[in-house]
């Protein structure tokens, strides 16, 4: 059985092919551009292309994230704490603890072995915090993005954000480059500043072994160091980390297909 | 005959400088503050006595407020804003029992008493939905220029609902309405609404009593103005000078701490 798992971000839309809820046959990202329904389909083309299936051999498409009902032609859509909890534990068995940072928004989620939710925290209401604020660093500090995590690792003494509100620390970040703060301590202390924010949800949520970053930011090894610095202790990353919401609801829709198939009523399906 | 005394404000984006002899000022500056803060403190004076056809060595005494107070070394006293507001409130609207300043980038709700002593205060400094910097950011993702939002806002037929409270976010959903083809003055409706709110939250949290002076940069917009006495159904004091009101209130400090000294 192909099922295909589509996670509609603010940002981007990330897609997966999923074989037998095992085997990941392809993956996919296109910018969404305010347009959910576009990006859900040209996901689906490349998602096809690359894992050589045609579009009427995926069985069952499944979305998430915050365009999720943006696909008339979806057969299911669940929430993206559920997906991306499902996937990290997909990347990583040993997983209890998720960090999903995207680039609205960011949680922190406890999960069971079998990738189960018990737990949450989410900041939707302001940028400091999530991705967005990376995306705007990069552009004042004229860092291109995937250069900004590299050039932190060179940092020697971190300059630390005191503001914790996106904006206001970007006239601190202005005001540090006047200063003549040297790029990696200044890019080291803004993944440090997202770190704590994430640290803050983490402990609501509690900390429990292992941790597994998951999101746009596991490509950023300045921000996967100053996250495991700040909580003190080791974080799963995988480059398919960016993909573990659209990975997760593949999953959940392959479950909910096999129910169907067995003939449980499908409103039940989902568990 | 009263001693010359300045009082200078030295805010995040402004210094503002007052000059004040007996009841009267008699002179006043407002210049930008940069990364050089102490010599921007000194050109707020420079210009002040200027404006008031004086030399520095006739200053009897100079108070500092605002958060680069502590870099007015040349003073001899510095003093909170929420004081100096308060003051400088009670000052030109004696019957002020609420101040609602709105800064750059901080907003303050500050109960007053009938002598023009801080009672309670509530303070947002830690996030910029709901200062001067949300409007300024929003203004330049509709390419306008912060002085002209005010009165275009006003204009609004269809004012739209701004839901984000984050600054980013609301710059987002700015560039959004736009490419939805909904008019900027409508969209500066929505955007002035939002401060309102927010603003409101902070007042509430003080307890709102007439009669209630708004002041700080923001109150100069008269889009704000006018939102606000609306929600809060309300008459709101509003003086020329509003912006000057940190820099007065450091200056009558300054006074008293003269006139409590030649006593």
């Amino acid at each position: 059985m192909i099922t295909c798992g589509l996670d509609v971000g603010s940002s981007s839309t990330k897609g997966v092919l999923l074989e037998d809820g095992r085997r990941i046959l392809g993956t996919a990202i296109e910018p969404t551009r305010g347009n959910p329904a576009a990006a859900a389909r040209r996901v689906l083309e490349v998602l096809g292309e690359e894992g050589n299936v045609l579009t009427g051999d995926i069985d069952y498409v499944c979305t998430t994230g915050f365009g999720r009902s943006g696909l008339p032609e979806r057969d299911l859509q669940v929430s993206d704490i559920t997906s991306s909890g499902r996937g990290a534990v997909f990347l990583f068995p040993g997983t209890r603890h998720v960090v999903d940072i995207g680039a609205q928004s960011s949680r922190a989620l406890a999960v069971t072995e079998t990738g189960k939710v018990t737990r949450f925290k989410m900041n939707e209401k302001c940028a400091a915090g999530a991705g967005r604020f990376v995306e705007r660093c990069s552009k004042y500090l004229q860092v291109p993005i995937g250069a900004m995590g590299p050039k932190a690792l060179d940092a020697e003494h971190p300059r630390l954000i005191s503001s914790v509100c996106a904006v206001l620390a970007e006239t601190e970040i202005i005001n540090n480059v006047a200063e003549g703060v040297p790029l990696p301590d200044m890019l080291m202390g803004i993944f440090l500043s997202l770190a704590q924010r994430s640290h803050a949800l983490m402990r609501y949520v509690g900390i429990a072994p292992e941790v597994t970053l998951v999101g746009g930011l596991v490509h950023n090894p300045g921000m996967v160091r100053a996250l495991s610095q700040t909580i003190g202790c080791p974080v799963n990353v995988s480059p398919q980390g960016h993909y573990a919401a659209a990975l997760g609801s593949a999953m959940l829709g392959r479950a909910r297909k096999l129910r169907i198939e067995q003939g449980v009523s499908p409103s039940a399906a989902v568990a | 005959m009263s001693a010359l005394v300045a009082g200078m404000d030295i805010g995040s984006t402004t210094a503002k400088c007052v000059l004040l002899e007996g009841k009267e000022i008699v002179g006043k500056s407002l210049s930008p503050v940069g990364v050089d803060i102490v010599k921007d403190a000194e050109v707020a004076l420079e210009l002040a006595l200027r404006d008031a056809r004086r030399e520095r060595s006739e200053a009897a005494f100079i108070a500092g407020t605002g958060y680069g107070r502590y870099k007015v070394y040349f003073g001899q006293l510095t003093v909170t804003e929420i004081s100096c507001h308060a003051r400088g409130a009670h000052f030109l609207f004696p019957g002020t029992r609420l101040v609602l300043d709105i800064g750059g980038q901080d907003t303050k709700a500050i109960r007053v008493g009938s002598s023009g002593e801080v009672i309670d205060f509530a303070m947002n400094d830690k996030c910029a939905a709901g200062t001067g910097r949300f409007l300024e950011v929003c203004a330049n993702a509709l390419g306008f220029d912060i002085g002209e939002i005010g009165p275009l806002s006003l204009q609004a037929r269809h004012p739209l609902k701004v839901t984000s409270t984050c600054t980013v976010f609301a710059e987002s959903e700015v560039t959004s309405f736009v490419s939805r083809g909904k008019e900027p003055k409508d969209i500066l409706a929505g955007l002035h609404a939002s401060i309102v709110s927010r603003s409101l939250s902070l007042m509430q949290r003080v307890g709102i009593e007439p009669e209630v002076t708004f002041t700080g940069g923001v109150s100069r917009n008269e889009g704000m103005v006018l939102a606000l006495r609306r929600r809060l159904g309300a008459p709101v004091n509003v003086s020329p000078l509003s912006q000057f009101m940190g820099a007065l209130g450091a200056a009558l400090a300054g006074q008293a701490r003269c006139e409590g000294a030649a006593a």
